[in-house]
C-alpha cells in the first residue's frame, strides 16, 4: 500500500477550467443570508426580553422564529453547503461542473425559495411543522431545485477524471439522497388552496414523521454535508494527510445508518408508543461514536500542525467548529436518555444545545471556508488577518455567551416547573413566575448573540475588502490526465475501494442504509392500529374550531406553547391529565410543539372563560401581568376568511376525518351558529363589537376552549399499556 | 528502599503514592466500619435513597426487593459494599502486580551482575526504562502511528493534494462504539421486555402513589390543617397585607386591583354569587367554579394563603372603589361573617 502509482506517462494531460464564479455567488449568498438570518434571530431573542418589539402581525415572535430557523438553516447553511460543494467537487474530481446552466438555475432557484420563505412566513403562510414550515408550492419548488442540484452533482461525478471518490463526496451523495427522501416524506400533504394544505398523517403519526424529518434535517443538512466540507477544507488548510482512512469509512456508514433511527428522541415521554421512544434512545446512544469519528478524524488530522492553528484564522475557526460538533453530538445522546430529557425537554436547554451546533459547528466552519476560498479565487491575500482573528474570538465568545445563559435558564425553569411544596402543591403554580425568573438570562443570551452577529459583520467587511483588492479568476485553469484504469488492476486493494469507484452503487447503498431506520419506525406506526388506541369520545373539530386551529397555526402559537402534557406529577398537577395518543387522531398537522416559552395548552379548554381569552389575546398583560406574550389585536380587526372552509372539509374527508357526507355544504352554517353563541357570550361580559361573530378571535377562542376536552379526567385512573 | 524502587526498579513515584493512599484509605475505611457503634449507622439505614441518585440512571427507582447475599443490606450499603469490593480487588491486583515487577527487576539485576550474556536470552534487556502504566494505557488506547513514521502508512491515492493515512481505528473509540452497540439490546430488553420494564404510564402511577403517601405523611405531622370547616377570619395587619399581596398577584387580573370586578365579579359589594361567608369564600377560592371560569387555586395556594386572601377580600366589603362592576348574585347579610 505504501508505493505510489504514478499515472501512466503516455496518457498526457487534459486541460480544463474550474468554475469559480458559481462558488463566488454561493459565497456571497451565504454571507448575506447569514447576516439576515442572524439579525432575525437577534430580533427574536430581544422580543423575549422586550415584548414591545412584536410590532405588527408580521413581526410577532410566532412568525419570526420560523423565519429565523429557515434563514439560518436553508439560506445561511444551505448556501454554505453549495459554496463548499461546488468548490471542492470540481477539484476532487478534476473536472468542471457538469453544467453551468444547471449551476446557475440551482443558484437562482434556491435564492427564489429563500425569498418565497421570507415573504410567506411573516404572512402566516406556514404548515407549522418545524424546519418544514413552507407551504406546498414552495415544497415543490425545493424538490425541483434539489433535483437540479442532484443532476449537476451526479453529472459532474460522471465526467470525473479521478477514478475513486474521496470521502467528502460520499458525504455529499448521502446528503443529497437523504434530504430528497426526507423532504418528500415529510411534505406528503393534500392542498386545500394555493397556500394551505393538510398533511397525509395525523397526530402521533404526523409527529413521528415530522421528527424523523426534523432530526435528520439536522443530520443530513447541518451535519453530513459539513463533514464533507471538513474532510476537504481542513486537510487542505492544514496541509496534512487525513488521520485515518478506515475511520472515515466506518464512521460514514455508521453515521448515516444510525442517525435515521434517532428521531423519536424528540418525543420522549409524549404519547408516542414507548417502544418507539426506546428505539430513539438507544440509537442516539449508538450515535456518539460515529459522530465522534468525524471529530477525531478532523482533530487528529491536525497532529503536527497545531503551530499553524495558532497562526491561521481558517484553521482556528475549523478547530472550534469541529470541537463544537463533538460537544453537541455528545450532548445530544445524553439528552436522549429518558431521565435527562425529563429535565431538558421544552426548556431552553434544547435551544442552547442546538445553537452550540449551529453557531459553533455550522457557523464557524462556514467562516473558515469563506476565509479559505475567497482569497484563493480572487488571487489575493486576506485583507486583514487581524480582523479575522478578532472575528474568531467574537464568534467563540459569542457561542459561549449565547449558550451558557440558556443552559442556566433551562435548568432553572425546569427545576421550578417540578418544585412541589410539602403540602403537595406546586411551589410555582403560576407559569409566569418561572418565566420571570429567567428573563435576565434571556437578556444575556441576546447579548451573546449580538457579539456573534457583530463578528459576522466584521467578517463581511473583511471579505468585501479582500474581494475589492483582488480579481476573480472566474475560470481557473487546471490539468489532469484523463480517467484511466488503474494499470496495476485492483488486486490487493482495501475492500472499500470497490464502491469508491462506483458512484451508482454508492448512491444505492447509501439509500438503502438510510431507508431502513425510517421504514422500521414509521411503517409499524402507520400500519399497526394498536399503536394509537382509539378513544370513542374523541370527535373531529367543528368548522369554527377548525378555522380557529388554522389561525393558531398561522400565528405560530406552537412556537411557544406545547400541546402535550407528559405523564409527570408536575405536569398533571399544573395542566391536567396527561395527553394520550388517541386524542390527536384528527390533528392535521399535530401541534405538540417543542418548547414551552408559555404554558402547555393541551388541557386549556374550559379552564378560563371566553372573556378571559378575549382579554388575554387583546393584551396578555391585562390578565397575566408580566407576560411576555405579544398582543393579537388584529384577531378582533379581521373578519374570519371562510372561503376555503368547504375545500378544507372535503380535503379532511379525503384524508379520513369522518365528517358526515356532503358536510362541506353545511359546515358554514354550523360555523356561523357556533360563532354567534361565542360572540353572544362575549357580548354579555361587555365586549362591544357589532360584527363580533364574524371576527377571527371568535374562532380561535372556540378552538382553545375545545382543546383537550374530549376525554374525561377519570378515564386515566389506571395505567394503560 | 525508595531509591531502589525509583531508580533501579524504575517504578514511578506516582504509582507508589497512589498505592500508599489507597492502603491508607482502605485501612481507614475498615477501622471506621469495624469500630463504629452499631447505632450510628442505623441513621444511614433510615435514609432512603433519594430520587436524585437515579437522575443519571435510565429508569425510575426500582422497588426494593433484594435476594442474594446482600439481601439484608439497604441500597446505600449495597452500593458501598460493591464499591469497596471493587476497590479491594483492584488494590490486591496492584499489590500482586508490584511484587511481580519487583521480582522481575531483581532477577534482571542479578543476571546483569553475574551472567550478562544471558540477558538477551531471557528477554529482559528491554526492561528499562519502564513507562508508567497510564503511558502504556494511553498508547494502547490511542494507537496512532507517530508523525515521524507516518510516511510508512500514507495511502497511495491523493485527491487534489489531500492524502490519507492508514491509521488504525483509535481503540478507545472502537471500545466506545462497541459498548454503545452492546448497550442497545440490553436497554431495549430491560425497558421493553424484562420484568423490570416500566412503561411511562406505570412510572407515572408509581410517582403519583409515592407522592400521595409523602403528602399524607407530611400533612399528618401538621396540626389543625385549615379547611372550609374550621377556617377563621384573620384581622391582624400582617395577615391582611399577606392576603393583599396574593390578591394582587393572582386575583387582580380578573377581579380588579381594588376588587372592583372585571372578567370576574365585584368583590366589594354585598352581593355574592357563591355565598359571602368566610367559609363560602374560602371554598370558592379553593375549589373554584369551573363552569363560571373561576379557577381552583388549591394547586397553587396553601390553605393558610387562601385563608389570608379570603380574609383580605372580606376586608374590602363596602370600600366601593371607582369603576365598580354592577352587583351580581344574592345580597348577603353581614351577621353571618363570623
Amino acid at each position: 500500500m505504501t508505493q505510489l502509482h504514478k499515472s501512466p506517462p503516455t496518457a498526457g494531460l487534459e486541460h480544463f477550467t474550474y468554475d469559480n464564479r458559481i462558488v463566488k455567488y454561493f459565497a456571497y449568498a451565504t454571507s448575506l443570508w447569514g447576516l439576515v438570518g442572524m439579525s432575525v434571530g437577534l430580533l427574536a431573542a430581544l422580543q423575549m426580553v422586550f415584548p414591545a418589539l412584536n410590532i405588527t402581525a408580521e413581526t410577532t415572535f410566532g412568525r419570526i422564529r420560523p423565519l429565523h430557523t429557515n434563514a439560518a438553516i436553508f439560506a445561511f447553511v444551505g448556501n454554505g453547503i453549495f459554496m463548499g460543494v461546488y468548490y471542492s467537487l470540481q477539484r476532487l474530481l478534476k473536472t468542471r461542473m457538469f453544467s453551468g446552466t444547471l449551476s446557475y438555475l440551482h443558484f437562482y432557484g434556491w435564492q427564489a425559495i429563500i425569498l418565497a420563505a421570507a415573504l410567506t412566513l411573516p404572512l402566516g403562510i406556514t404548515t407549522s411543522k418545524e424546519y418544514a414550515e413552507l407551504e406546498w408550492p414552495i415544497d415543490i419548488g425545493i424538490a425541483l431545485v434539489w433535483i437540479l442540484f442532484g443532476i449537476n452533482l451526479f453529472g459532474t461525478i460522471a465526467r470525473r477524471r479521478e477514478r475513486h471518490l474521496y470521502v467528502a463526496i460520499w458525504f455529499y451523495i448521502a446528503t443529497w439522497v437523504t434530504v430528497t427522501v426526507l423532504h418528500i416524506g415529510n411534505s406528503l400533504e393534500l392542498p386545500v388552496s394555493l397556500w394551505k394544505s393538510y398533511p397525509l398523517f395525523a397526530g402521533v403519526q404526523d409527529a413521528l414523521v415530522q421528527w424523523w424529518y426534523g432530526h435528520n434535517a439536522v443530520a443530513f443538512f447541518l451535519t453530513t454535508p459539513y463533514l464533507g466540507l471538513m474532510y476537504y477544507f481542513l486537510p487542505k488548510a492544514a496541509n496534512r494527510p487525513v488521520f485515518s482512512y478506515r475511520l472515515s469509512i466506518i464512521h460514514f456508514w455508521a453515521l448515516i445508518f444510525i442517525y435515521i433511527w434517532a428521531g423519536p428522541h424528540h418525543l420522549l415521554y409524549t404519547s408516542l408508543p414507548d417502544w418507539a421512544q426506546s428505539l430513539g434512545t438507544v440509537f442516539s446512544i449508538m450515535l456518539i461514536a460515529p459522530s465522534w469519528g468525524g471529530m477525531l478524524n478532523g482533530l487528529l488530522t491536525l497532529r503536527g500542525a497545531w503551530d499553524k492553528v495558532r497562526e491561521d484564522p481558517v484553521l482556528k475557526m475549523m478547530v472550534v467548529a469541529v470541537t463544537a460538533y463533538g460537544m453537541a453530538t455528545l450532548e445530544g445522546p445524553l439528552l436522549s436518555l429518558r431521565s435527562v430529557n425529563a429535565i431538558s425537554h421544552y426548556t431552553d436547554w434544547t435551544v442552547g444545545h442546538v445553537h452550540v451546533g449551529t453557531l459553533g459547528w455550522n457557523g464557524m466552519l462556514t467562516f473558515g471556508v469563506l476565509y479559505f476560498i475567497l482569497p484563493r479565487i480572487f488571487r489575493t491575500p486576506l485583507y486583514s488577518r487581524r480582523l479575522a482573528n478578532v472575528h474568531f474570538w467574537m464568534a467563540t465568545l459569542g457561542v459561549i455567551f449565547y449558550a451558557v445563559p440558556l443552559y442556566w435558564a433551562g435548568w432553572t425553569q425546569s427545576a421550578m416547573w417540578k418544585q412541589f411544596l410539602p403540602e403537595g402543591i406546586l411551589q410555582y403554580g403560576n407559569f409566569l413566575e418561572t418565566v420571570d425568573a429567567i428573563l435576565p438570562l434571556y437578556a444575556l443570551r441576546a447579548f451573546g448573540g449580538s457579539i456573534y452577529l457583530a463578528g459576522v459583520v466584521l467578517m463581511v467587511y473583511n471579505l468585501v475588502r479582500t474581494v475589492r483588492r483582488g480579481k476573480l479568476v472566474a475560470n481557473e485553469a487546471a490539468a489532469a490526465p484523463p480517467l484511466s484504469d488503474s494499470p496495476a488492476g485492483h488486486r490487493g486493494e482495501y475492500w472499500h475501494r470497490w464502491i469508491e469507484r462506483r458512484p451508482v452503487q454508492l448512491l444505492v447503498g447509501a439509500t438503502i442504509v438510510v431507508l431502513i431506520g425510517g421504514l422500521a419506525e414509521i411503517f409499524p406506526m402507520v400500519m399497526v392500529e394498536s399503536n394509537v388506541p382509539r378513544i370513542a369520545a374523541v370527535q373531529p373539530y367543528t368548522p369554527l374550531e377548525l378555522e380557529g386551529r388554522d389561525l393558531y397555526i398561522r400565528e405560530g402559537c406552537n412556537n411557544c406553547h406545547s400541546q402535550m402534557v407528559r405523564p409527570f406529577r408536575s405536569e398533571t398537577a399544573r395542566y391536567g391529565p396527561y395527553s394520550m395518543s388517541g386524542e390527536f387522531i384528527y390533528d392535521r398537522p399535530h401541534l405538540w410543539g417543542s418548547k414551552r416559552t408559555g404554558p402547555d395548552l393541551h388541557r386549556v379548554g374550559g379552564k378560563y372563560l371566553d372573556s378571559w381569552h378575549f382579554e388575554h389575546l387583546m393584551d396578555p398583560q391585562r390578565t397575566s401581568p408580566g407576560s411576555i406574550m405579544p398582543p393579537y389585536p388584529w384577531l378582533l380587526d379581521r373578519k374570519l376568511d371562510v372561503t376555503d372552509l368547504p375545500a378544507k372539509i372535503r380535503t379532511l374527508q379525503r384524508l379520513g376525518t369522518p365528517y358526515p357526507a356532503r358536510y362541506d355544504r353545511r359546515a358554514l352554517e354550523d360555523l356561523r351558529r357556533q360563532a354567534r353563541d361565542v360572540a353572544d357570550g362575549l357580548r354579555e361580559s361587555g365586549v362591544d363589537d357589532p360584527e363580533l361573530a364574524e371576527k377571527e378571535i371568535v374562532a380561535i377562542i372556540a378552538y382553545l376552549q375545545r382543546l383537550g376536552t374530549d376525554i374525561q379526567p377519570e378515564s386515566q385512573g389506571t395505567p394503560q399499556n | 528502599m525508595a531509591k531502589y524502587l525509583l531508580q533501579d526498579a524504575g517504578v514511578n513515584w506516582l504509582a507508589i503514592l497512589a498505592l500508599l493512599t489507597f492502603t491508607a484509605v482502605f485501612a481507614l475505611a475498615l477501622v471506621l466500619v469495624l469500630f463504629r457503634r452499631k447505632g450510628s449507622y442505623r441513621e444511614v439505614e433510615r435514609q432512603p435513597l433519594r430520587d436524585s441518585y437515579y437522575l443519571l440512571l435510565l429508569a425510575p427507582a426500582p422497588t426494593p426487593a433484594y435476594p442474594g447475599p446482600l439481601g439484608g443490606l439497604t441500597e446505600l450499603q449495597q452500593v458501598a459494599a460493591f464499591v469497596m469490593l471493587i476497590v479491594f480487588l483492584l488494590g490486591c491486583w496492584s499489590l500482586i502486580d508490584l511484587c511481580f515487577q519487583l521480582m522481575a527487576r531483581q532477577r534482571a539485576r542479578l543476571i546483569r551482575q553475574h551472567r550478562p550474556a544471558l540477558l538477551r536470552h531471557v528477554e529482559l534487556e528491554q526492561l528499562e526504562p519502564a513507562r508508567a502504566w497510564w503511558q502504556r494505557l494511553y498508547e494502547r488506547l490511542t494507537d496512532a502511528v507517530p508523525i515521524e513514521e507516518e510516511a510508512a502508512i500514507v495511502l497511495d491515492h491523493e485527491y487534489d493534494g489531500v492524502r490519507e493515512l492508514d491509521n488504525n481505528l483509535p481503540p478507545w473509540w472502537k471500545g466506545l462504539f462497541y459498548a454503545t452497540v452492546a448497550f442497545a439490546p440490553l436497554y431495549l430488553y430491560y425497558a421493553e421486555f424484562s420484568d423490570f420494564a416500566v412503561s411511562n404510564a406505570e412510572a407515572y402511577a408509581t410517582e403519583m402513589t409515592l407522592a400521595e403517601a409523602q403528602v399524607q405523611a407530611y400533612l399528618a405531622t401538621q396540626e389543625n390543617t385549615i379547611d372550609e370547616s374550621n377556617v377563621m377570619l384573620l384581622e391582624e395587619a400582617n395577615a391582611i397585607s399577606a392576603g393583599q399581596r396574593v390578591f394582587q398577584a393572582k386575583c387582580a387580573p380578573c377581579h380588579g386591583k381594588a376588587g372592583e370586578g372585571g372578567i370576574g365579579p365585584n368583590l366589594t359589594d354585598r352581593y355574592w354569587l357563591h355565598g359571602g361567608a368566610l367559609t363560602d369564600v374560602f371554598r370558592t377560592i379553593k375549589n373554584g367554579v369551573p363552569d363560571k371560569g373561576m379557577i381552583a387555586w388549591k394547586n397553587e395556594l396553601r390553605p393558610r394563603d387562601i385563608q389570608e386572601v379570603a380574609s383580605y377580600i372580606l376586608s374590602l366589603q363596602g370600600t366601593d372603589p371607582p369603576n365598580g362592576k354592577e352587583p351580581q348574585g344574592d345580597l348577603f347579610t353581614a351577621q353571618t361573617f363570623k
